[in-house]
C-alpha cells in the first residue's frame, strides 16, 4: 500500500487544486480572499482586513461591497497559500473580460485583477474583469447554456447572461386549488413548480446538491426606492387595506379571488 | 473502513460498523495506557474512550462518515488530537503531551494525544487531509482550526497578527496561526472547526 501524497513547497500546484476540497493559490502579490478559509501557508504572507490604510488603492479598484466588507481580507506577500471551505468542492474559474454572478457565501477567493461588486439581486456579488477566482460548490460544479430552468436551491451563479427571472408552472398559477396545494402541500405539491429561468449566450453553474451553503447574513442594502431588496418595508406594497378575518392575504391577491 | 487480521487493534469506543469473522471488543479502561495513562488523561482532559478489537477476520471502523487517513509510522510519533484519533495497531503506544497555546486555540485544551511505535493509525478529517511536509528551509503555517496532525521533529509555536485594527472591528479573520518549523509532516483538513481565534 502507498502511503498518501505528501506535498511541500515545491510540489503544490500553483493555482490549481490540491485535491477536489482545497485549493493551492501560489500567492506573488495579492489576492482577496474570504475570511477563514485560509488553511494553511508556506512563506510570507500577511492578511489584511478592509479598512483603511496602505490597501485602500487596491481596494478602490477592485472592491466595492461594503456589505460584504468585514468578510474579506486581503492577502498580502510571497508563498503557497491553501484555501479550503467546509470540506465542500472547490474549483478555479478564468474570466476573461467577462463577469460572473455568484451566490456571495460560495466565493471564496479572487484576483485583484478582477472587481468585486454587490449584485442587484440581494445575496448574490457580480466579478467583472479578468482572471481567475475560486468558489465553492455543495457537490461538483455543472456548467449548462442557456435557455435552462434551473431549482433555486441548485444555482452557484451565472456568467455573461442576462435576465434571470423567476418561471413558475402553469399548474401552479392556475387557481386557488394549485396556489393552496403549494402553500400547504395538501394533495401533494412536487415542490418543483418554481424555477429560476435563464435565456441568452452564457454560462449557468449549477451544484448537484440541492442543499445550499450555509452563508452569514450580511445586512440590507440601501434603502432606497427601487433598489431590490432594499429596507425591510417595500414587500407589502400590493394592498393598502387592513386585512379582514378570514382574509387570504397574499394568496387571495395572488389567484385573484 | 480498516481491516484487521489476527492481532489486535485498538479503535475508538463504538466505531465499529461491521464486521466478518470472530471478533470480540473489551473496552480499555483510561485509553489502555495503564494506570498511570488513566490519571493523566483525566487530569488533561485530553479523554479518549478506546476497545480493544481482536480476532479473525476484516472490521470496519467508521466514524460520522469523516474522511480517514491511514498514517504508517516506523518509529516516529505523531501528535493527533484524541477526537480525531479513530484506531491504531495494538503495538502502536499511545500517550498524552502538552501542546501549549496551540490547543487553547483550537479550544481542544492545552494536551494533545500521541502515538508512538510502529505500525499503522487511522485519523480522521472533515474531508481528505492534505499533508504537507516541512523543511527547515520552509516552515509552515497552519490556521489551528485546520490542523488534525502532524508527525516528525517539529517545533510548533504560536503566532499572532492582532494589532489595534482587530479591536477596531477590522480583523483579518486569520489572526492565529500555527509555525511549523523543522522536519516533518503536518495533516491539513479542507475545513475549520470553530475556534476562537477563527473570529478575530
Amino acid at each position: 500500500m502507498t502511503g498518501p501524497v505528501v506535498h511541500d513547497v515545491q510540489t503544490l500546484p500553483a493555482d490549481d487544486n490540491v485535491n477536489p476540497y482545497a485549493f493551492s493559490v501560489d500567492l506573488n502579490g495579492q489576492w482577496f480572499l474570504q475570511k477563514g478559509k485560509m488553511i494553511a501557508y508556506y512563506g510570507r504572507i500577511d492578511f489584511h482586513g478592509i479598512g483603511h490604510g496602505h490597501l485602500d488603492r487596491l481596494i478602490a479598484g477592485s472592491f466595492h461591497s461594503p456589505l460584504h466588507a468585514a468578510d474579506w481580507v486581503v492577502a498580502e506577500g510571497q508563498g503557497k497559500m491553501l484555501l479550503a471551505d467546509r470540506a465542500f468542492d472547490v474549483n478555479s474559474y478564468d474570466l476573461d473580460e467577462g463577469n460572473l454572478t455568484i451566490r456571495s457565501g460560495n466565493l471564496l477567493a479572487f484576483q485583484p485583477s478582477l472587481s468585486l461588486k454587490q449584485s442587484i439581486i440581494p445575496g448574490f456579488l457580480t466579478l467583472i474583469g479578468t482572471g481567475k477566482f475560486v468558489a465553492a460548490s455543495n457537490g461538483p460544479v455543472v456548467f449548462v447554456e442557456p435557455p435552462v430552468r434551473v431549482d433555486p436551491q441548485a444555482l452557484v451563479g451565472w456568467a455573461d447572461c442576462p435576465s434571470p427571472c423567476h418561471h413558475y408552472d402553469h399548474q401552479y398559477l392556475r387557481g386557488f386549488l394549485g396556489g393552496l396545494r403549494a402553500h400547504t402541500g395538501i394533495g401533494g405539491a412536487s415542490g418543483e413548480e418554481h424555477q429560476f429561468e435563464f435565456v441568452g449566450a452564457g454560462t449557468v453553474l449549477l451544484q448537484s446538491t440541492e442543499q445550499l451553503m450555509p452563508e452569514l447574513a450580511t445586512g440590507t442594502v440601501p434603502d432606497e426606492a427601487g433598489v431590490p431588496g432594499g429596507g425591510g418595508h417595500a414587500q407589502q406594497s400590493g394592498s393598502q387595506l387592513p386585512q379582514l378575518p378570514g382574509n387570504l392575504g397574499g394568496l387571495q391577491r395572488r389567484f385573484g379571488l | 473502513m480498516t481491516g484487521t487480521t489476527g492481532e489486535a487493534v485498538k479503535a475508538k469506543n463504538g466505531a465499529m460498523v461491521a464486521y466478518d469473522g470472530q471478533m470480540s471488543f473489551k473496552k480499555m479502561t483510561g485509553g489502555g495506557e495503564g494506570l498511570r495513562g488513566m490519571v493523566t488523561r483525566r487530569l488533561t482532559g485530553e479523554q479518549m474512550a478506546v476497545m480493544e478489537v481482536k480476532g479473525q477476520g476484516t472490521c470496519y471502523f467508521a466514524d460520522r462518515a469523516s474522511e480517514i487517513n491511514l498514517v504508517r509510522l516506523q518509529g516516529e510519533k505523531l501528535y493527533v488530537e484524541a477526537s480525531n484519533l479513530l484506531c491504531t495497531d495494538a503495538a502502536l503506544h499511545t500517550g498524552t503531551t502538552f501542546t501549549g497555546l496551540r490547543g487553547a486555540s483550537q479550544g481542544n485544551g492545552l494536551f494533545t494525544t500521541t502515538v508512538e511505535g510502529s505500525g499503522q493509525a487511522a485519523i480522521t478529517s472533515a474531508g481528505p487531509a492534505v499533508v504537507l511536509r516541512v523543511t527547515k528551509q520552509s516552515p509552515l503555517q497552519v490556521d489551528p482550526g485546520a490542523y488534525v496532525a502532524h508527525t516528525g521533529d517539529l517545533k510548533q509555536h504560536f503566532q499572532s497578527g492582532v494589532n489595534f485594527r482587530t479591536f477596531m472591528g477590522e480583523g483579518s479573520g486569520e489572526a492565529f496561526q500555527i509555525r511549523f518549523e523543522g522536519e516533518g509532516l503536518v495533516y491539513v483538513q479542507p475545513s475549520e472547526r470553530d475556534t476562537v481565534g477563527g473570529e478575530v
